[in-house]
């Protein structure tokens, strides 16, 4: 079934007092695909992706996996449907080291958790599969270092890797590559692109740079003040008239490329 | 993309002697009564007879350590490892002791029924605590336990249990099966608490380091990550408070049949406070740091008060304050993370002083 839908919210909303972040957003995404959630600052990007992760509780409306009701699902079941949630700002252990911030990825969803009185390290499937996922994201060298003094940009990937790292069917990434250096920020993106399409996942990104956006994405969605102002594939939205006088028009260049 | 294989494999040998100063320490403090029996002038039969002198009192000394490194280190597992702060530590402590004081005197129970007694009542008790986990986080469950510890304080000296607890003055007189008895058979009493002091550094050093410990680090260190990631952290949570009600009221039992008195100050924020000291001056989070945390609290408290009497309580603050700003992670903590540079500071004084050649 190549048009099946993983993803799916009906009228979400979300309600910060008189504040409206995310108002009757009705959507699906197609799975396998690599789905784009573009707008300007305080759309409600953020607010969207943590009421489909379960962060924190809409005001209103439903969002659906695989046609299953998750709305007002605990937070720590969403991991364990197969869901994967980064954050804009980096959310790692920072005093464990990155392995073991992939590590304990990696355990979430096995059946050891409660393995009171043996070493972690006789688990070792957990621990290779941490590996294999460090060398993935290119932080093999610094697999022992605590993660907290990682440079930004390679914490950044401990946070893509601690995603993948379960092997997720769903990927939530919020702004991975928030802060860093502008010439790593393909170079992730492409990592990202490679993995949603060799491992036949689907991938809803936030992402600000546009270039980058219009090239890896199958679909894009433009939020603004809390509604979704259009969808459409990447040469849709560049030309929608709409999206570019009140949102892309003068803010960002798109090129035709 | 070439599979990247685990360059570090885990190694199974080498506990021995990866833990030889532990093994070397217990040795060490098995033989001390011996010795300072010899320097005493007694006989080592003098020290298995229980009979006084300064081997007797050391040991007396050094079981009010081990029973309070369990105590402390018992902190650290849900402070300093779990991330949970309470402020109603002492109630832990004190619902052990307290359980112990009463089945052996009020009930007339012998030591197996006591003990099931104090297992009930560490469960019962780290049940109550979790129940109010799921609803508060942070510095509202430091004031809820703390709540907890207040009620139960304020239960143990009403006059109204007086016949239970003693009210105000505490249970006098516990009545000590022979077995335990840390009057008549000191070195026996000596020896369990020594054991047992061990044992639950063993077993909770090895808890840590198990998948499950792991994720109670994980829920210190980020818990809305952990939940990210699928862990339930509630159960993490409970676990870590059972594994450490039951030391702590194993520690509280201990206590209870070596003073043989329970004072209801064992339930007040005081001693919770005195654990927070223990495992500050020890090393938040290391465990170890909390038996040195242990040893250094009770034997300053002694040696100031004899030295100094009087003005011994002020000196202890003054240098629990220094402690603290000294040793920002404790003795361990420090140790750890200093351990090269002390090795640089060391080798400078020793430069200093001519103690050693200049490195060329
Ligand atoms: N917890 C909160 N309490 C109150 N207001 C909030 C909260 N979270 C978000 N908001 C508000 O909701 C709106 C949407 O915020 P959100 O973070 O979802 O935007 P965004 O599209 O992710 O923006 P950015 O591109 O800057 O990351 C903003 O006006 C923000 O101030
Ligand atoms: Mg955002």
């Amino acid at each position: 079934m190549p048009d099946e839908i993983i993803l799916e919210t009906r009228h979400l909303r979300r309600e910060f007092g008189a504040l409206v972040a995310v108002a009757d957003v009705t959507m699906q995404v197609k799975a396998r695909s690599l789905h784009s959630i573009i707008g300007p600052n305080g759309a409600g990007k953020t607010t969207f992706f943590n009421l489909l992760s379960g962060n924190i509780p809409p005001t209103g409306g439903q969002v659906l996996f695989k046609g299953q009701d998750i709305t007002n699902l605990p937070l720590h079941r969403t991991a364990h449907l197969g869901i994967g949630r980064s954050f804009q700002i980096t959310n790692i252990f920072p005093n464990l080291t990155v392995l073991e911030n992939i590590r304990l990825a990696c355990q979430a969803l096995g059946k050891d958790n409660f393995r009171l009185f043996q070493s972690h390290r006789r688990f070792r499937q957990y621990e290779e599969r941490a590996w294999v996922v460090a060398a993935q994201v290119g932080l093999q060298e610094r697999a022992l270092m605590p993660a907290r003094t990682l440079p930004h940009g390679d914490q950044r990937k401990l946070e893509l890797g601690m995603i993948l790292a379960p092997d997720p069917e769903l990927l939530l990434l919020d702004e991975p590559t928030a802060g860093m250096a502008s010439e790593q920020v393909p170079e992730l993106l492409a990592l990202i692109q490679q993995i949603q399409a060799a491992g036949q996942k689907t991938v809803m990104l936030v992402e600000h740079n546009m270039n980058v956006v219009m090239s890896v994405s199958d679909r894009i969605t433009v939020m603004h003040q809390g509604r979704v102002l259009a969808e459409g594939a990447p040469a849709e939205i560049a030309a929608n008239e709409t999206v570019q006088t009140a949102y892309l028009g003068g803010l960002y260049e798109i090129s035709g490329q | 993309m070439s599979a990247a294989t685990n360059p570090y494999p885990p190694s199974r040998s080498g506990w021995l002697k990866n833990n030889a100063g532990w093994l070397a320490l217990t040795l060490l403090l098995l033989a001390l009564p011996f010795l300072a029996a010899l320097l005493d002038g007694q006989t080592p039969a003098n020290v298995l007879a229980s009979e006084t002198g300064n081997a007797k009192f050391m040991q007396g000394l050094l079981i009010e350590v081990f029973i309070l490194a369990i105590y402390a280190i018992s902190y650290d597992l849900i402070l300093g490892v779990t991330g949970l702060l309470s402020f109603g530590h002492a109630m832990f402590f004190a619902v052990g002791a307290y359980a112990t004081g009463i089945a052996l005197k009020t009930m007339g129970w012998g030591l197996g029924q006591t003990l099931l007694a104090v297992i009930v009542a560490s469960i019962v008790q780290a049940l109550l605590f979790a129940l109010v986990l799921p609803r508060v986080k942070g510095i509202t469950f430091a004031l809820v336990t703390l709540g907890l510890a207040s009620v139960f304080s304020i239960v143990v000296r009403s006059s109204d249990l007086a016949a239970y607890t003693g009210a105000d003055v505490g249970l006098q007189g516990v009545i000590v099966p022979a077995l335990l008895n840390t009057n008549t058979a000191r070195f026996r009493f000596y020896v369990i608490a020594l054991l047992a002091t061990v044992l639950v550094y063993l077993v909770y050093r090895r808890f840590v380091d198990s998948p499950t410990g792991r994720v109670c680090i994980a829920i210190r260190e980020n818990e809305n990550r952990a939940l990210m990631l699928g862990y339930n952290t509630f159960t993490f949570k409970l676990v870590a408070l059972l594994l450490s009600s039951a030391a702590a009221a194993f520690a509280g039992m201990l206590h209870a049949l070596h003073q043989p008195i329970v004072s209801p100050n064992v339930a007040s924020l005081g001693y919770t406070v005195a654990a927070l000291l223990m495992i500050l001056i020890g090393g938040v989070g290391t465990l170890s740091g909390a038996l040195f945390g242990a040893a250094v609290f009770r034997l300053l408290e002694f040696f100031l008060d004899r030295w100094f009497g009087e003005i011994a309580n002020s000196l202890l603050g003054l240098i629990y304050i220094g402690l603290v700003m000294f040793l920002p992670y404790g003795i361990v903590g420090t140790w750890r993370a200093r351990s090269f540079q002390i090795k640089q500071g060391w080798d400078r004084l020793l430069r200093l002083l001519h103690l050693q050649h200049r490195a060329p």
